[in-house]
Formats: structure tokens, C-alpha cells, sequence
């Protein structure tokens, strides 16, 4: 029972979205807005009342809670290093994908229950995504599980052995294809714009247009609060085993604040792609976990 | 150290998948000429100094420099369009590539050599494929010559698979084959420029004498 790489997720999503808005003011030369605007933002929506649409029904407002719950329920399986989440089980990892996917399911339900033909179309796309994004999820973590014979986030990154440089590299393309599937399940920038202003290009904001004032805090808060979880996942492959928090803590918050500033450079110098090109995009990250599986079978002399 | 080098080379194959500039696969076939040079120096280390020397050369000044240099001056004399225009989509293409290397590590897999790396193998033979199917779907000719390029990196992985042994000979018959390639196809890419202005394949064939 653990309870503090909640916390520590908890505490870094307060400042994640803060820190890629200041690294894309800063390469763009702006001033660009405060540290805390983001919050500030969810803030003043919280305080909020909702405004609920007479074409939609209880599922439009039922939706948001269900997504952040769904967020914050992924976030209690992320272990840090050897200390498990609050929620701990054999193979808890599909459960993790899953109980997002949940989320998901409800604000795509929620965005086609508003009767807005944008809104279809975007819950279209984003439900292409989510669903190319899952194969490369399974096979990363699957070829993790062979790797070292366990079943649950815990005990994989736990028993990851490292010092050796096999397992060095083999974390280094995995943590680069978590960053992408990071990219791609929050919506950001190569493959949709979050600052887009026109409908038809839009995917993710387009689903929560119809959402206003506590619901919409919640739905960016939860935003925030992923970027966090898979900043956690990504970290778990450099943490040191054992117990050392004085090494453990400040690696941890490195690699949050070094995926925050690839997250605002890649929106700085990358313009998003065509709406066709996204497909093949999330296609690449299957074939390179299926690499990653490749090297594991080579590593593991299965064959 | 090698088998992350040699995920990377397959990485790189599969982002040739869906590159559809010509800068970019210009790109690709320098980083794979530093990435074989990473393979050969780790395998070949207890060789002697001539033939280092000799790998040095030919992965780095020809793979890394002199070749992109060379494709870059033709692109820019003939005034090619960036575009790599496929025969079909590149989703599709991204899944063939899988598929190929997926189909290599099979086919390696049934192979029981005790001589034969087995890692090398599958990145030479996905290699080998991927540069056959970038000859056969792409329009142009320098896309042509690229694909080739991709198999020649293959045939050097392959090499490298065979054993720690690459004689001098084999190593001047590879330079002089990339050599001589290039070479030519950069002069028979020029010529056709020079009298059609366009370089799609597809109009060689309304060719008569």
C-alpha cells in the first residue's frame, strides 16, 4: 500500500501544462502567459455552473465526472519504482488501458448525445485513434511482462533489470514510444491542434464543445492529469530499484519536467498532419513495439 | 549494443515506409550509413587497422557524406519535386514493411545455422525487401536509386551476419558497386532530365525508337 506516486502524479499535474506553455512562450518569443494560467483557468471554470443543451440527456452530464474518475482510477495502478500503486493486482496494466478506455467510451457517447454533426465527427476520430494507440500499448507492455516473467506494473518495473544496457535501450524506445502514445491520447500536437479555432479540424476539442463550466474544468484538469500518469509511466523505466528516495524522487521529477519541454517543443516546431497521414502515424508506434517484442524474443532466447 | 543498433537500422526501414519526401529518405540512408558504421566497428573490432580503415571509409564517407551530397545535387540540378509519389497509400505501405520484417524474422527463425547471427539476419533481409518494395511502388527514378541503396545497406548487414571475416575483396566489390550505381544513375537521371523534364517511370514507357 503506497500512496505516494499519487501524490507525486497529483503534484505534477498541477504544473505540467504550465511548463509547456512557458517552453512554447519561450521558443516563440512571447511573453507569453503566467505559470499558473492553465490552473488559474480550471480554477475560475470550477467555480462555475454548467449549462446543459434540452436535445441532450443525463449521459451528456453524467460523462465528465465518469472520464475524470476514469483518470484518476489509471492513475492509482502507476507504481514508483518499487513501491506499488494503491491498486496492485496480476496484470493490472490491461485494467490500467482499459478503465482510460472507459473514459473515453463515455465522453464519445456524451459528444455524439449533443445531436451536433461536428461533435460525431470528431467522436469518430478520436475514436480511430484510441483504437491504434492500443495495439502498441498491449505489445509494449506485453514484451515488458516476457522480459521479466511478471504481470502487473509493480512487478515489471520493479524486476527491470537495470545496469545492464540491453535493458537501458530497450527502455529508451520504450519511453519514446510512450511519449508518442502520450501525444496521441491527449490530443496534442502532430496529430491535433489543441489552439485549432475551425470545427472540422478539430478532434478532441470538438467533443467537449458543448461542455461549460464545471464539466469543461473537469475535462482539462483530467488533461492535465494524464500528461501526469504517463510522465509517471515513462519515469518508472529510469527509476533506481530499491528504496532510495533522494535518487528516485529528483529522476522522477527530471523526467517530467524533460517530457513537459518535448511536449511544448514538438507544438513549437512541428506543424500537425494531414487528417490521412494521422493513421499511418499511429501505425509506426505498433510496428516499433512490435521491434521492441522482436528484441525481447532475441533477448529472452524464446527462439 | 548491436542488437539496439540493429532495431534502430529496422526503425529507420520502417520510417521509409511512410517518408514521402525526398529529403527525408535522404536523411534515413545517412543515418543508416552511421548506424552500420556503430555495427561493423562493434563486430569488427579485433580486425586490423587497413581494413577499419577501409569499413571507416566506405560507411561514413560514402554511405553518410558523399552519397546524400551526391543525390542532393541531383535533385537540386534536375529540379525534382519533393514529393516520393507512391503507387499506394502510405498506410499501406507502413504495413507491408511490418509485415516484411515480421515474414523475415520467421523465415530466419526456421533457419538453424550455429554460424549465423540471427539478429543480422532479420535486419538484413527486412532490409533487403523493404528496398524491393520501395523500388517497385515509388514513381521516380531517384526513388529508384534510393531503393537500391536500401538494399545494398542490407547486403552489408548481411555480410556482417556471416561471420567476423569480410575479406578486402568483398569490401572493394561492394565500394565499387554502390560507386558505380550512383554514379550512373546519376548520370542517366541527369540525361533524361535534360530531354523530359519529368522523371516519372511511368512515361519511359511511352519510349520508342
Amino acid at each position: 500500500m503506497s500512496i505516494v506516486s499519487f501524490l507525486l502524479i497529483i503534484f505534477t499535474s498541477l504544473f505540467f501544462t504550465g511548463i509547456v506553455i512557458r517552453t512554447k512562450s519561450i521558443f516563440s518569443g512571447r511573453k507569453g502567459p503566467g505559470f499558473f494560467q492553465p490552473l488559474k483557468d480550471i480554477r475560475r471554470l470550477f467555480r462555475k455552473g454548467a449549462v446543459y443543451s434540452k436535445t441532450t440527456s443525463f449521459i451528456f452530464q453524467i460523462a465528465p465526472s465518469i472520464y475524470f474518475a476514469s483518470v484518476l482510477m489509471a492513475i492509482f495502478m502507476v507504481p514508483f519504482g518499487n513501491q506499488p500503486g494503491i491498486i496492485s493486482f496480476q496484470g493490472d496494466f490491461i485494467f490500467f488501458a482499459y478503465a482510460l478506455a472507459l473514459g473515453k467510451f463515455f465522453i464519445i457517447i456524451s459528444a455524439l448525445d449533443t445531436g451536433s454533426s461536428f461533435e460525431g465527427m470528431g467522436a469518430s476520430r478520436e475514436a480511430l485513434y484510441s483504437l491504434l494507440v492500443e495495439p502498441a500499448f498491449f505489445i509494449l507492455m506485453g514484451s515488458f511482462a516476457l522480459l521479466t516473467g511478471h504481470t502487473s506494473f509493480y512487478e515489471i518495473f520493479g524486476s527491470l533489470h537495470f545496469g545492464s544496457y540491453i535493458s537501458y535501450g530497450e527502455g529508451t524506445l520504450a519511453a519514446i514510444v510512450l511519449v508518442f502514445i502520450a501525444l496521441i491520447e491527449n490530443s496534442r500536437m502532430p496529430v491535433d491542434d489543441p489552439k485549432t479555432h475551425l470545427e472540422l479540424t478539430m478532434v478532441h476539442e470538438v467533443m467537449i464543445l458543448d461542455n461549460s463550466g464545471f464539466d469543461l474544468g473537469l475535462i482539462l484538469y483530467s488533461t492535465n492529469l494524464k500528461f501526469a500518469m504517463y510522465g509517471a509511466l515513462i519515469a518508472n523505466f529510469f527509476l533506481t530499484p530499491g528504496y532510495e528516495w533522494y535518487y528516485s524522487l529528483p529522476i522522477f521529477i527530471g523526467v517530467q519536467i524533460v517530457f513537459a519541454v518535448i511536449v511544448g517543443t514538438v507544438e513549437s516546431f512541428m506543424a500537425r498532419f494531414r487528417m490521412n497521414h494521422n493513421p499511418q502515424y499511429i501505425f509506426m508506434l505498433t510496428s516499433i513495439s512490435l521491434l521492441i517484442f522482436i528484441g525481447v524474443l532475441i533477448l529472452k532466447k524464446f527462439v | 549494443m548491436t542488437v539496439i543498433l540493429l532495431a534502430i537500422f529496422a526503425v529507420t526501414l520502417i520510417y521509409l515506409g511512410v517518408a514521402n519526401r525526398l529529403s527525408s529518405y535522404i536523411s534515413v540512408l545517412a543515418v543508416q550509413g552511421v548506424i552500420l558504421f556503430g555495427v561493423a566497428f562493434i563486430e569488427l573490432i579485433e580486425i586490423n587497422w587497413v581494413n577499419l580503415v577501409f569499413i571507416l571509409l566506405e560507411t561514413i564517407v560514402f554511405k553518410t557524406i558523399a552519397i546524400p551530397y551526391f543525390l542532393k545535387y541531383i535533385i537540386e540540378r534536375n529540379k525534382i519535386t519533393r514529393d516520393s509519389e507512391p503507387f499506394l497509400p502510405d498506410f499501406i505501405s507502413i504495413v507491408i514493411v511490418t509485415a516484411i520484417i515480421i515474414a523475415s524474422f520467421l523465415l530466419s527463425n526456421a533457419i538453424e545455422d550455429p554460424h549465423l547471427g540471427k539478429i543480422f539476419f532479420v535486419a538484413s533481409l527486412s532490409a533487403l525487401f523493404t528496398g524491393l518494395y520501395i523500388i517497385v511502388t515509388r514513381r521516380k527514378i531517384i526513388t529508384h536509386v534510393m531503393g537500391f541503396l536500401v538494399i545494398e545497406n542490407g547486403v552489408f548487414v548481411l555480410s556482417l551476419a556471416v561471420g567476423n571475416e569480410m575479406p578486402m575483396l568483398v569490401n572493394i566489390g561492394i565500394l565499387l558497386d554502390i560507386f558505380a550505381s550512383v554514379f550512373l544513375l546519376g548520370i542517366f537521371a541527369n540525361k533524361i532530365g535534360d530531354i523530359m523534364k519529368e522523371q516519372d517511370v511511368e512515361q519511359l514507357s511511352n519510349l520508342k525508337d
